[in-house]
């Protein structure tokens, strides 16, 4: 292309970027009934792009696992301690690597929406306050949606504990997809435990911050924000193969045996997906 | 359709009151319209007749039933807590008026419904609340304002009153937040602020139900009442940016903390009054509930979704010179006498 042509192009750019970001200042873009805003998504979305593939260079196994369309539920092992950088890169993963890609919802511990600025940046990117009336009303829309069923026990757990999969809570989630009859995709998540390892917690910054708690790891919060930046482990993300759940009929979400045993089912899955990826990941860091 | 016949509407000098004897007037099903409260009404209120009479004596117990109703609909509940009415003079009103009409109810003879227009802030507002209310979910979270509890309080009765009365059809319809031009309540006065003060770092997910809508669908449930509780909503929800840049109002972030000083200082000072902690707290999180109900069981379909609906009240308000809109000839805040 001659000099002039780039020239104009790149002009024609800035100018599409220019009246973008007007239209965004009148008001004049789509957020969906959850306060998702996919214009917002895709332009933060390179950010994420450069964790996944520079920062952390995430290795993907079984992708296509993941239902392209319709109604879905990944339930993935929990860690992070700061921010769920592992939720995120799930959703990078699907939209990179998956042959249909698709914007997936994830269920964020409510207390996250309690805290300025994160609040609504996480409500934009696609969170929703984890409680399974809104996980029902996500999956009869037919939304694909995250969920960390191990919690604040799992985000927060301390370093010596990485990798050990956390209780499964009441197993609501397994009630939501057998009335919704969603299939369930089980999601082994290796790297993300690295990234903040948490050594301790301080009892005095939780209460001043109303935060649950607030991690100490090795430069948080001795370097201050900068202590947010998290480390360049590697990471490797494994979608199992998806568990069909339409078999069980309407009614049987009330089965707690059931519910029970299917939770703890997919719980021992994701934790001997994350053995085996640990062996194949190697060294955390190289 | 069926046969609506006589209907009594309790609080008829309020907007919503009168603007629902309006159009009733023109529904052929229903036979005669009488509406009864402590004030005249100054609307012309069409085929309907005037009953002065306060709720909150007992004495209600004995004209109600003179009058015969088949359906009763209350629209005498006060859904905004504000500087003139403070949310312990509203207990009288809501609360108490409530109960001496219920009261009255159980000596209607023929009584076939009782409608009463109810608020959404039962439901409160929180950061793990889910995205949309269903009618079942009501009380799930702590009630937190002296409002809240008075609106639970008042279910509470009206509940009791339902599982008395088999055979009377109970409705109690949950309203979110009201905006239209030419209507006044706290929430539109605060978007008229010259500069909205938002609280720093939230970004509240709100239905803004517009005014056509929510008196069409309270004369639907009037026409076509159903037992238990209905969310009165839009489709979909708002955020309070969006709002704010679609109407074209300039807003600055305040510390959440300072958020209700502030907006009571800057009330007093401009004559708005401030915001009471149930708008605080919806300004902070925002609420959502969900409409299957009112569409699929009522058969109301709202005309505007959140995003219309503030669509609407942006353009209209749009050229005008006064900071605050005219308040409606029958809004509670003209005949206050503000």
């Amino acid at each position: 292309m001659s000099e002039t042509g780039l020239e104009l192009e790149w002009a024609q750019t800035v100018q599409d970027s220019m009246e973008k970001v007007l239209r965004r200042f009148a008001g004049e873009y789509h957020e969906d009934e959850y306060g998702f805003d996919e214009e917002f998504a895709e332009a933060v979305f390179p950010i994420w792009e450069f964790l996944y593939t520079r920062w952390w260079r995430v290795e993907v196994e079984g992708v296509s696992n993941v239902p392209g369309h319709g109604r879905s539920l990944l339930v993935a092992n929990h860690s992070g301690a700061i921010f769920p950088f592992d939720a995120i890169m799930m959703g990078t993963a699907i939209q990179k690597e998956h042959p249909l890609p698709r914007w997936t919802r994830a269920l964020v511990l409510n207390w996250a929406f309690d805290l300025p600025f994160v609040s609504y940046f996480i409500r934009r990117i696609g969170g929703v306050a984890a409680n399974p009336a809104n996980l029902s009303r996500l999956l009869g829309q037919d939304e694909q949606v995250m969920v960390f069923p191990e919690g604040a026990k799992g985000f927060g757990k301390p370093f010596g504990e990485r990798y050990r999969v956390q209780r499964f809570g009441r197993g609501g989630f397994v009630e939501v997809a057998l009335e919704t009859g969603s299939p369930i995709v089980p999601v082994a998540v290796v790297g993300a435990e690295e990234i903040y390892p948490k050594l301790g917690e301080s009892g005095v910054l939780a209460r001043l911050s109303g935060a649950p708690y607030v991690p100490i790891t090795p430069l948080f919060p001795m370097l201050g924000p900068l202590g947010l930046l998290p480390l360049p482990s590697r990471w490797r993300i494994e979608f199992l193969e998806p568990i069909d759940l339409s078999g069980y009929g309407p009614g049987a979400g009330e089965d707690r045996a059931l519910v029970f045993d299917i939770s703890e089912q997919i719980r021992e899955m994701v934790q001997e997906a994350l053995y085996r990826g640990l062996v194949k990941r190697g060294s955390a860091f190289l | 359709m069926a046969e609506t016949g006589r209907v009594v509407i309790v609080g008829v000098s309020t907007y919503w009151g009168s603007e629902l004897a309006r159009t009733l007037g023109r529904n052929p099903g229903v036979s005669e319209i009488i509406g009864i409260d402590t004030s005249p009404p100054e609307v012309d209120l069409g085929t309907a007749e005037f009953v002065e009479a306060d709720i909150r004596n007992p004495v209600i117990s004995r004209i109600l039933p003179a009058l015969d109703p088949d359906v009763v609909v209350h629209c005498g509940i006060v859904l905004y807590p504000e500087r003139d009415r403070p949310s312990r003079a509203l207990h009288d009103i809501n609360v108490i008026g409530t109960l001496q009409l219920l009261a009255a109810c159980e000596k209607v003879e023929k009584l076939k419904a009782l409608v009463v227009r109810g608020s959404a802030a039962i439901y409160g507002s929180s950061p793990g609340a889910p995205a949309f209310f269903t009618e079942d979910m009501a009380r799930r979270l702590p009630l937190v304002t002296r409002f809240q509890r008075d609106v639970s309080e008042l279910e509470g009765y009206f509940d009791n009153f339902a599982r008395r009365h088999p055979q009377i059809t109970c409705c109690m319809l949950r309203f979110q937040t009201e905006v239209g031009p030419g209507l006044d309540n706290p929430f539109i006065r605060y978007l008229s602020l010259p500069v909205v003060p938002t609280q720093l770092g939230f970004d509240p997910r709100l239905q803004l139900l517009h005014s056509v809508d929510a008196t069409g669908a309270l004369a639907a449930a009037t026409v076509n009442p159903v037992r238990g509780a209905v969310n009165v909503a839009p489709d979909g929800a708002i955020s309070l940016s969006r709002l704010l840049k679609l109407s074209g109002r300039s807003s600055v972030g305040v510390p959440p903390v300072i958020a209700g000083v502030l907006l009571k200082r800057v009330g007093n000072l401009l004559g708005t009054g401030g915001m009471s902690k149930d708008g605080q707290i919806l300004l902070r999180y925002g609420r959502g509930c969900d409409n299957r109900r009112l569409r699929e069981e009522v058969g109301y379909e709202p005309a505007f979704d959140s995003e219309g609906a503030a669509r609407d009240f942006a353009a209209k308000r749009h050229g005008m010179s006064a900071i605050f809109p005219s308040p409606h000839p029958g809004s509670p805040v003209r005949s206050l006498g503000r």
